[in-house]
Protein backbone atom coordinates (compact mmCIF):
# COMPACT_ATOMS: atom_id res chain seq x y z
CA UNK A 1 0.00 0.00 0.00
CA UNK A 2 2.79 2.29 0.97
CA UNK A 3 4.61 1.54 -2.26
CA UNK A 4 1.52 2.25 -4.35
CA UNK A 5 0.96 5.52 -2.50
CA UNK A 6 4.51 6.73 -3.15
CA UNK A 7 4.29 5.68 -6.80
CA UNK A 8 0.99 7.55 -7.19
CA UNK A 9 2.46 10.72 -5.70
CA UNK A 10 5.51 10.48 -7.98
CA UNK A 11 3.34 9.98 -11.09
CA UNK A 12 1.08 12.87 -10.09
CA UNK A 13 4.12 15.12 -9.70
CA UNK A 14 5.41 14.16 -13.14
CA UNK A 15 2.02 14.85 -14.75
CA UNK A 16 1.83 18.22 -13.05
CA UNK A 17 5.31 19.11 -14.31
CA UNK A 18 4.35 18.04 -17.84
CA UNK A 19 1.25 20.26 -17.86
CA UNK A 20 3.29 23.30 -16.79
CA UNK A 21 5.80 22.60 -19.57
CA UNK A 22 2.97 22.55 -22.15
CA UNK A 23 1.91 26.05 -21.19
CA UNK A 24 5.50 27.28 -21.26
CA UNK A 25 6.06 25.69 -24.63
CA UNK A 26 2.97 27.42 -26.01
CA UNK A 27 4.18 30.78 -24.74
CA UNK A 28 7.60 30.24 -26.24
CA UNK A 29 6.04 29.43 -29.60
CA UNK A 30 4.13 32.70 -29.60
CA UNK A 31 7.19 34.85 -29.14
CA UNK A 32 9.72 32.71 -30.92
CA UNK A 33 11.34 34.68 -33.78
CA UNK A 34 10.60 31.81 -36.13
CA UNK A 35 6.94 31.72 -35.11
CA UNK A 36 4.13 32.78 -37.38
CA UNK A 37 2.98 35.60 -35.11
CA UNK A 38 6.40 37.21 -35.17
CA UNK A 39 6.72 36.98 -38.95
CA UNK A 40 3.26 38.46 -39.42
CA UNK A 41 4.13 41.32 -37.09
CA UNK A 42 7.25 42.06 -39.05
CA UNK A 43 5.31 42.27 -42.31
CA UNK A 44 2.97 45.00 -41.11
CA UNK A 45 5.85 46.82 -39.44
CA UNK A 46 3.63 48.23 -36.74
CA UNK A 47 5.10 46.32 -33.84
CA UNK A 48 6.81 48.67 -31.37
CA UNK A 49 10.57 48.32 -31.55
CA UNK A 50 10.59 46.94 -35.09
CA UNK A 51 12.34 48.72 -37.94
CA UNK A 52 9.66 50.74 -39.75
CA UNK A 53 11.76 52.27 -42.49
CA UNK A 54 15.30 52.64 -43.77
CA UNK A 55 16.81 55.83 -45.10
CA UNK A 56 20.10 56.04 -46.93
CA UNK A 57 22.37 58.96 -46.16
CA UNK A 58 25.75 59.93 -47.62
CA UNK A 59 28.45 58.35 -45.48
CA UNK A 60 30.85 61.10 -46.50
CA UNK A 61 30.93 64.13 -48.75
CA UNK A 62 34.29 65.09 -50.20
CA UNK A 63 35.00 68.62 -51.43
CA UNK A 64 38.36 67.42 -52.77
CA UNK A 65 41.15 69.97 -53.09
CA UNK A 66 40.19 73.52 -52.19
CA UNK A 67 42.37 76.12 -53.92
CA UNK A 68 42.74 79.76 -52.89
CA UNK A 69 41.13 81.89 -55.64
CA UNK A 70 42.93 84.71 -57.44
CA UNK A 71 40.37 87.27 -56.29
CA UNK A 72 37.30 87.53 -54.15
CA UNK A 73 35.33 89.74 -56.48
CA UNK A 74 34.15 86.93 -58.75
CA UNK A 75 32.10 84.00 -57.57
CA UNK A 76 34.20 80.95 -56.77
CA UNK A 77 32.03 78.13 -55.55
CA UNK A 78 32.83 74.47 -55.26
CA UNK A 79 29.76 72.26 -55.35
CA UNK A 80 29.31 68.61 -54.53
CA UNK A 81 26.01 66.78 -54.51
CA UNK A 82 24.57 64.36 -51.97
CA UNK A 83 21.57 62.01 -51.92
CA UNK A 84 19.11 61.05 -49.22
CA UNK A 85 16.68 58.24 -50.05
CA UNK A 86 13.80 56.47 -48.37
CA UNK A 87 15.16 53.06 -49.25
CA UNK A 88 12.51 50.96 -47.55
CA UNK A 89 9.19 51.70 -45.93
CA UNK A 90 6.76 49.50 -44.06
CA UNK A 91 3.16 50.58 -43.64
CA UNK A 92 2.58 54.33 -43.39
CA UNK A 93 -0.64 56.22 -44.02
CA UNK A 94 0.55 58.98 -46.40
CA UNK A 95 -2.56 61.06 -45.70
CA UNK A 96 -1.67 61.36 -42.02
CA UNK A 97 2.00 60.57 -41.54
CA UNK A 98 5.27 61.49 -43.19
CA UNK A 99 8.91 60.66 -42.57
CA UNK A 100 10.59 64.00 -42.08
CA UNK A 101 14.34 64.34 -42.50
CA UNK A 102 16.41 67.09 -40.90
CA UNK A 103 20.11 67.81 -41.04
CA UNK A 104 22.58 69.80 -38.97
CA UNK A 105 26.28 70.17 -38.35
CA UNK A 106 27.67 67.91 -35.63
CA UNK A 107 28.40 70.91 -33.41
CA UNK A 108 25.37 73.04 -34.27
CA UNK A 109 23.26 74.48 -31.49
CA UNK A 110 19.93 76.24 -31.90
CA UNK A 111 20.31 79.99 -31.65
CA UNK A 112 24.04 79.76 -31.11
CA UNK A 113 26.01 78.43 -34.02
CA UNK A 114 23.84 76.87 -36.66
CA UNK A 115 26.33 76.93 -39.53
CA UNK A 116 27.89 73.91 -41.25
CA UNK A 117 31.68 73.77 -40.99
CA UNK A 118 34.71 71.81 -42.02
CA UNK A 119 37.65 72.15 -39.63
CA UNK A 120 41.37 71.59 -40.00
CA UNK A 121 42.20 68.15 -38.64
CA UNK A 122 45.39 69.45 -37.03
CA UNK A 123 43.92 72.65 -35.64
CA UNK A 124 40.15 72.68 -35.15
CA UNK A 125 40.20 76.45 -34.60
CA UNK A 126 40.81 76.86 -38.32
CA UNK A 127 37.46 76.19 -39.89
CA UNK A 128 35.44 77.30 -42.89
CA UNK A 129 31.72 77.27 -43.44
CA UNK A 130 29.76 75.71 -46.26
CA UNK A 131 26.13 75.93 -47.28
CA UNK A 132 23.68 73.08 -47.67
CA UNK A 133 20.97 73.25 -50.31
CA UNK A 134 18.02 70.95 -50.81
CA UNK A 135 18.37 71.26 -54.58
CA UNK A 136 20.89 71.19 -57.41
CA UNK A 137 21.87 73.29 -60.45
CA UNK A 138 19.56 76.19 -61.31
CA UNK A 139 17.35 75.46 -58.31
CA UNK A 140 20.09 76.56 -55.95
CA UNK A 141 18.85 79.80 -54.44
CA UNK A 142 17.99 81.38 -51.11
CA UNK A 143 14.81 79.35 -50.70
CA UNK A 144 16.67 76.05 -51.06
CA UNK A 145 19.49 77.13 -48.74
CA UNK A 146 18.81 75.32 -45.48
CA UNK A 147 20.45 78.05 -43.43
CA UNK A 148 17.61 80.35 -44.44
CA UNK A 149 15.20 78.06 -42.61
CA UNK A 150 14.59 77.90 -38.88
CA UNK A 151 16.72 75.35 -37.15
CA UNK A 152 15.17 73.07 -34.51
CA UNK A 153 17.01 70.77 -32.12
CA UNK A 154 16.67 68.11 -34.82
CA UNK A 155 18.32 70.33 -37.42
CA UNK A 156 17.16 72.14 -40.54
CA UNK A 157 14.16 70.59 -42.27
CA UNK A 158 15.42 68.88 -45.41
CA UNK A 159 12.53 66.90 -46.88
CA UNK A 160 9.54 64.68 -46.17
CA UNK A 161 9.16 61.16 -47.55
CA UNK A 162 5.95 59.16 -47.77
CA UNK A 163 6.71 56.57 -50.45
CA UNK A 164 9.44 54.02 -50.73
CA UNK A 165 12.09 55.01 -53.26
CA UNK A 166 11.61 58.76 -52.87
CA UNK A 167 14.91 60.56 -53.00
CA UNK A 168 16.35 64.03 -52.60
CA UNK A 169 19.50 65.23 -54.30
CA UNK A 170 21.00 68.32 -52.73
CA UNK A 171 24.17 70.35 -52.95
CA UNK A 172 26.91 71.31 -50.55
CA UNK A 173 28.50 74.58 -51.63
CA UNK A 174 31.88 75.79 -50.44
CA UNK A 175 32.54 79.46 -51.17
CA UNK A 176 36.24 79.55 -52.04
CA UNK A 177 36.33 83.32 -51.60
CA UNK A 178 36.57 82.81 -47.84
CA UNK A 179 40.08 81.43 -48.47
CA UNK A 180 41.17 84.56 -50.33
CA UNK A 181 43.89 86.50 -48.47
CA UNK A 182 44.62 83.61 -46.11
CA UNK A 183 48.16 82.31 -45.63
CA UNK A 184 48.44 78.95 -47.30
CA UNK A 185 51.13 77.97 -44.79
CA UNK A 186 48.63 78.47 -41.99
CA UNK A 187 45.53 76.93 -43.48
CA UNK A 188 47.00 74.08 -45.53
CA UNK A 189 46.00 70.61 -44.44
CA UNK A 190 43.11 68.18 -44.32
CA UNK A 191 39.66 69.34 -43.33
CA UNK A 192 36.63 67.41 -42.19
CA UNK A 193 33.19 67.95 -40.77
CA UNK A 194 30.23 65.74 -40.05
CA UNK A 195 26.58 66.12 -40.84
CA UNK A 196 23.92 64.59 -38.61
CA UNK A 197 20.72 63.45 -40.34
CA UNK A 198 17.66 63.15 -38.11
CA UNK A 199 14.55 61.29 -39.27
CA UNK A 200 11.23 60.60 -37.60
CA UNK A 201 7.66 59.65 -38.46
CA UNK A 202 5.59 62.78 -37.86
CA UNK A 203 2.02 63.91 -38.38
CA UNK A 204 1.29 65.90 -41.52
CA UNK A 205 0.50 69.44 -40.47
CA UNK B 1 12.88 -11.13 6.35
CA UNK B 2 14.78 -9.58 3.47
CA UNK B 3 11.69 -9.07 1.28
CA UNK B 4 10.61 -5.61 2.63
CA UNK B 5 14.17 -4.26 2.15
CA UNK B 6 14.28 -5.47 -1.45
CA UNK B 7 10.86 -3.89 -2.14
CA UNK B 8 12.02 -0.63 -0.61
CA UNK B 9 15.16 -0.65 -2.78
CA UNK B 10 13.10 -1.27 -5.91
CA UNK B 11 10.76 1.51 -4.95
CA UNK B 12 13.62 4.00 -4.54
CA UNK B 13 15.06 3.03 -7.92
CA UNK B 14 11.67 3.43 -9.63
CA UNK B 15 11.01 6.83 -8.04
CA UNK B 16 14.53 8.03 -8.86
CA UNK B 17 14.12 6.91 -12.47
CA UNK B 18 10.76 8.68 -12.76
CA UNK B 19 12.17 11.91 -11.31
CA UNK B 20 15.11 11.70 -13.71
CA UNK B 21 12.80 11.19 -16.69
CA UNK B 22 10.66 14.14 -15.57
CA UNK B 23 13.68 16.42 -15.20
CA UNK B 24 15.02 15.42 -18.62
CA UNK B 25 11.60 16.03 -20.21
CA UNK B 26 11.37 19.49 -18.67
CA UNK B 27 14.90 20.34 -19.82
CA UNK B 28 14.35 19.20 -23.39
CA UNK B 29 11.00 20.99 -23.77
CA UNK B 30 12.34 24.25 -22.36
CA UNK B 31 15.54 24.46 -24.33
CA UNK B 32 15.07 22.57 -27.59
CA UNK B 33 13.86 25.56 -29.71
CA UNK B 34 15.39 28.43 -27.79
CA UNK B 35 17.45 30.64 -30.17
CA UNK B 36 21.14 30.67 -29.36
CA UNK B 37 22.58 34.13 -30.16
CA UNK B 38 26.22 34.04 -31.13
CA UNK B 39 28.46 36.46 -29.25
CA UNK B 40 30.67 38.52 -31.52
CA UNK B 41 34.27 39.23 -30.78
CA UNK B 42 33.41 42.93 -30.37
CA UNK B 43 30.71 42.59 -27.76
CA UNK B 44 33.13 41.53 -24.99
CA UNK B 45 30.26 41.28 -22.57
CA UNK B 46 29.83 45.04 -22.58
CA UNK B 47 26.14 45.15 -23.24
CA UNK B 48 23.46 42.59 -24.02
CA UNK B 49 24.02 40.04 -26.72
CA UNK B 50 24.95 41.27 -30.15
CA UNK B 51 24.23 38.80 -32.91
CA UNK B 52 26.08 38.32 -36.17
CA UNK B 53 23.01 37.48 -38.20
CA UNK B 54 20.95 40.61 -37.45
CA UNK B 55 18.62 41.86 -40.10
CA UNK B 56 16.20 44.74 -40.27
CA UNK B 57 13.15 42.48 -40.28
CA UNK B 58 12.01 44.22 -43.45
CA UNK B 59 11.52 42.30 -46.67
CA UNK B 60 14.69 43.18 -48.56
CA UNK B 61 14.21 41.35 -51.84
CA UNK B 62 13.13 44.48 -53.73
CA UNK B 63 15.41 46.87 -51.91
CA UNK B 64 17.62 48.62 -54.46
CA UNK B 65 21.39 48.63 -53.91
CA UNK B 66 22.63 52.16 -53.32
CA UNK B 67 25.74 53.97 -52.32
CA UNK B 68 25.64 55.61 -48.92
CA UNK B 69 24.78 54.24 -45.54
CA UNK B 70 21.47 52.66 -44.61
CA UNK B 71 19.94 53.80 -41.33
CA UNK B 72 17.07 51.94 -39.62
CA UNK B 73 14.11 54.06 -38.48
CA UNK B 74 11.37 53.36 -35.94
CA UNK B 75 7.88 54.51 -35.12
CA UNK B 76 7.72 53.52 -31.46
CA UNK B 77 8.98 51.21 -28.76
CA UNK B 78 7.11 49.96 -25.73
CA UNK B 79 7.96 48.76 -22.23
CA UNK B 80 6.56 48.61 -18.72
CA UNK B 81 7.49 51.02 -15.93
CA UNK B 82 10.44 49.60 -14.04
CA UNK B 83 11.58 47.32 -16.89
CA UNK B 84 15.34 46.99 -17.14
CA UNK B 85 15.32 45.98 -20.81
CA UNK B 86 13.68 47.30 -23.97
CA UNK B 87 12.80 45.38 -27.11
CA UNK B 88 14.04 47.42 -30.07
CA UNK B 89 15.68 46.17 -33.24
CA UNK B 90 18.98 48.04 -33.38
CA UNK B 91 21.70 47.15 -35.84
CA UNK B 92 23.86 47.80 -38.84
CA UNK B 93 22.20 46.63 -42.09
CA UNK B 94 24.34 44.08 -43.86
CA UNK B 95 24.45 46.14 -47.07
CA UNK B 96 26.52 48.82 -45.35
CA UNK B 97 30.27 49.15 -45.75
CA UNK B 98 30.76 51.09 -42.52
CA UNK B 99 30.72 50.37 -38.80
CA UNK B 100 28.23 51.88 -36.37
CA UNK B 101 28.01 52.78 -32.71
CA UNK B 102 24.36 52.92 -31.66
CA UNK B 103 23.19 54.89 -28.66
CA UNK B 104 19.61 55.07 -27.39
CA UNK B 105 18.82 58.44 -25.83
CA UNK B 106 15.91 60.45 -24.56
CA UNK B 107 15.58 63.95 -26.02
CA UNK B 108 16.76 65.42 -22.70
CA UNK B 109 20.11 63.74 -23.31
CA UNK B 110 19.64 60.77 -20.96
CA UNK B 111 21.61 57.83 -22.34
CA UNK B 112 19.72 54.56 -21.99
CA UNK B 113 22.04 52.27 -23.91
CA UNK B 114 25.35 52.33 -25.81
CA UNK B 115 26.33 49.56 -28.17
CA UNK B 116 29.78 48.27 -28.96
CA UNK B 117 30.99 48.63 -32.56
CA UNK B 118 28.42 47.04 -34.85
CA UNK B 119 29.84 45.74 -38.09
CA UNK B 120 27.53 45.24 -41.10
CA UNK B 121 25.03 42.51 -40.26
CA UNK B 122 25.43 42.85 -36.51
CA UNK B 123 22.69 44.02 -34.19
CA UNK B 124 20.68 43.50 -31.05
CA UNK B 125 16.96 43.04 -30.50
CA UNK B 126 16.66 43.62 -26.77
CA UNK B 127 18.79 46.17 -24.96
CA UNK B 128 19.63 46.48 -21.27
CA UNK B 129 18.74 49.94 -19.95
CA UNK B 130 21.00 52.13 -17.85
CA UNK B 131 17.98 53.29 -15.87
CA UNK B 132 14.34 52.45 -15.39
CA UNK B 133 11.60 54.83 -16.52
CA UNK B 134 8.29 55.90 -15.04
CA UNK B 135 4.98 55.72 -16.90
CA UNK B 136 4.66 58.16 -19.76
CA UNK B 137 5.48 58.81 -23.40
CA UNK B 138 9.01 59.96 -24.09
CA UNK B 139 10.65 61.41 -27.18
CA UNK B 140 13.62 59.14 -27.79
CA UNK B 141 16.03 58.40 -30.60
CA UNK B 142 18.68 55.95 -31.69
CA UNK B 143 21.88 57.76 -32.56
CA UNK B 144 23.87 55.91 -35.22
CA UNK B 145 27.46 57.14 -35.32
CA UNK B 146 28.97 55.80 -38.52
CA UNK B 147 32.68 55.04 -38.70
CA UNK B 148 35.10 53.61 -41.19
CA UNK B 149 36.12 50.04 -40.53
CA UNK B 150 39.76 50.92 -40.02
CA UNK B 151 41.98 50.91 -36.94
CA UNK B 152 41.02 54.44 -35.96
CA UNK B 153 37.30 54.00 -36.66
CA UNK B 154 37.42 57.33 -38.51
CA UNK B 155 34.07 59.12 -38.02
CA UNK B 156 31.68 59.55 -40.93
CA UNK B 157 28.33 61.32 -41.13
CA UNK B 158 25.88 60.36 -38.39
CA UNK B 159 22.14 59.82 -38.14
CA UNK B 160 19.45 59.89 -35.49
CA UNK B 161 16.19 57.96 -35.74
CA UNK B 162 13.48 59.48 -33.58
CA UNK B 163 10.66 57.43 -32.04
CA UNK B 164 8.08 57.50 -29.26
CA UNK B 165 9.03 55.45 -26.22
CA UNK B 166 5.82 54.40 -24.51
CA UNK B 167 6.18 53.31 -20.89
CA UNK B 168 3.03 51.70 -19.51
Amino acid sequence: MKTRKILSIALAAIMAAASVVSVSAAQLTETDPSGQTEVKARIDGAVPGDVSYIITIPDMVDFGTLAIPENDTDTHDKDVTYDVTLTKLESLDPTEKVINVYVKDQNAKVGDNEQFYIANKSNADIKFSYDVYSATGESINLSTNLNNRNMTTNGFFLTGFSEQGQSLTGTLRFNLNQLYGQSLAEIAGEYSGYMVFFSAIENIQ
Amino acid sequence: MKKPNKRKKTLIIVVAALVLIAAATVGILLFRDKPKPKKTSDSQGVVGVVTDDWDTGIDEKDKPKQSGTQIPGYSSAQMKAGDTTLKINIGNPKENKVGMFATVKLDDGTVLYESPLLKPGQGITEIPLSKTLEKGTYNAFVEYKCVMLNEKNTPLNAAESGFKLIVE
